[in-house]
């Protein structure tokens, strides 16, 4: 068995330190917010979601929490490229809800579109639009970096279907 | 020896399969998880209940300022100013609007201190004991549960009520205002101070620390 090249390894080390990086990010994030549901309640109704009272209830209550869980997985290591491509799943949508409010605050105000700033009801207070939607590009990136199968060194349990 | 095409795209195609089952176990198991958490926290959200009673859509709000931007030709058209909306908002959920010379000679009227004008502050715990209108009562509808009883008790006697949040872009006052009415208090005693306690503590106006009738006061400073 030979040993796997220099550059292997070092993408592999990088990929443990990306899931990592996201990992701490997520629980944090979501911490946040699960610690403050009203806030987060009030900053998703923002977004016009949903008319329901029990689904924007819902959504405030339990993605909290569900982002504090994809975290932990990723940072334990278990179950890595689902809960990537979960990850994907949520920055997307959440990506679009962003930009698309941006828009309608830049077209109510004289602002710069770079200059429009608003609690996105990301964990991280207000922050400007076009910082965010780098930042989220960055991390959908490395979610779909780390789901086709980067990031096994020190995972507890890579893949679910078979002992990582 | 290298695998035949057919073989890797079949290798391929079972582990797309594989992550994508593990992606939904771990949107099965985290929803639910999540789920058990909101209910197990003591900060939790109560699902069944409207938070926002009365409530308008925001994207409404946006609109109103971007098509009062572009009508009228063009030339003199301004933005709703944020006054203009709010006297719009509390008119189409038919609140009554009190301004701040009317609550400072309302919290002056000798009424007040026979708790027959009520002052209601409908922010959190931790904002009313950072400081509220001296006298005023606590009422979180988000846990409305906690204070419906004691608020009710004395709002029904009362007659004028004034809930205020912290004023600009809060809208609690008027979700807190419309929840009162829906639980039987009249209409024509609530009134909704949009300023609220930021203006109040702007104007330098006596403020009460702690809890209600605690007797720590910041007094008027101007």
């Amino acid at each position: 068995m030979t040993a796997a090249p220099p550059r292997r390894k070092a993408s592999e080390a990088f990929a443990v330190l990306a899931r990592w990086l996201m990992g701490g990010l997520l629980i944090y994030m979501g911490l946040v917010k699960a610690l403050h549901p009203v806030e987060f309640l009030k900053l998703v109704r923002q977004y016009d979601l949903a008319q329901s009272a029990f689904l924007l209830n819902s959504i405030a209550a339990a993605l909290p929490w569900f982002e504090v869980f994809c975290g932990a997985l990723l940072l334990a290591g278990v179950a890595v490229r689902g809960s990537a491509l979960v990850l994907l799943g949520m920055l997307l949508p959440f990506t679009a809800l962003v930009l698309k409010r941006a828009l309608a605050l830049h077209a109510a105000s004289s602002l710069a579109f770079c200059a429009v700033k608003f609690d996105c009801g990301c964990g991280m207070g207000e922050v400007y639009i076009c910082h965010k939607l780098v930042e989220n590009g960055l991390l959908m990136a490395l979610a779909v970096w780390l789901s086709t199968g980067r990031g096994q060194l020190l995972a507890v349990r890579y893949s679910l279907s078979r002992a990582g | 020896m290298s695998a035949p095409p057919a073989q890797i795209a079949q290798r391929g195609n079972s582990g797309l399969k594989a992550v994508a089952l593990e992606a939904l176990a771990v949107v099965v198991v985290g929803a639910a998880l999540a789920f058990v958490c909101n209910a197990v926290s003591p900060r939790g959200l109560d699902l069944t209940r409207d938070h926002f009673p009365g409530a308008i859509r925001p994207s409404a709000v946006t609109s109103a300022i971007t098509n009062r931007a572009v009508s009228g030709g063009g030339t003199n058209a301004s933005p709703l100013s944020a006054a203009e909306l709010i006297a719009a908002r509390l008119k189409a959920k038919d609140l009554h609007l009190c301004d701040r010379d009317s609550v400072w000679r309302l919290f002056q009227d000798p009424r007040y201190a026979h708790n027959l004008i009520v002052f209601v502050d409908a922010r959190d715990d931790a904002h009313y004991q950072a400081g509220h209108i001296p006298g005023a009562h606590l009422f979180d509808h988000y846990r409305a549960t906690d204070y419906l009883a004691g608020v009710l008790t004395v709002c029904q006697p009362a007659e004028q009520i004034v809930v205020y949040c912290n004023g600009g872009d809060c809208e609690d006052s008027e979700f807190a205002a419309v929840f009162l009415r829906e639980a039987g208090v009249p209409n024509a005693k609530l009134a909704v101070y949009p300023g609220g306690f930021t203006e109040w503590q702007t104007n330098g106006l006596p403020v009460e620390l702690g809890a209600r009738q605690s007797g720590v006061l910041r007094e008027k400073t101007k």
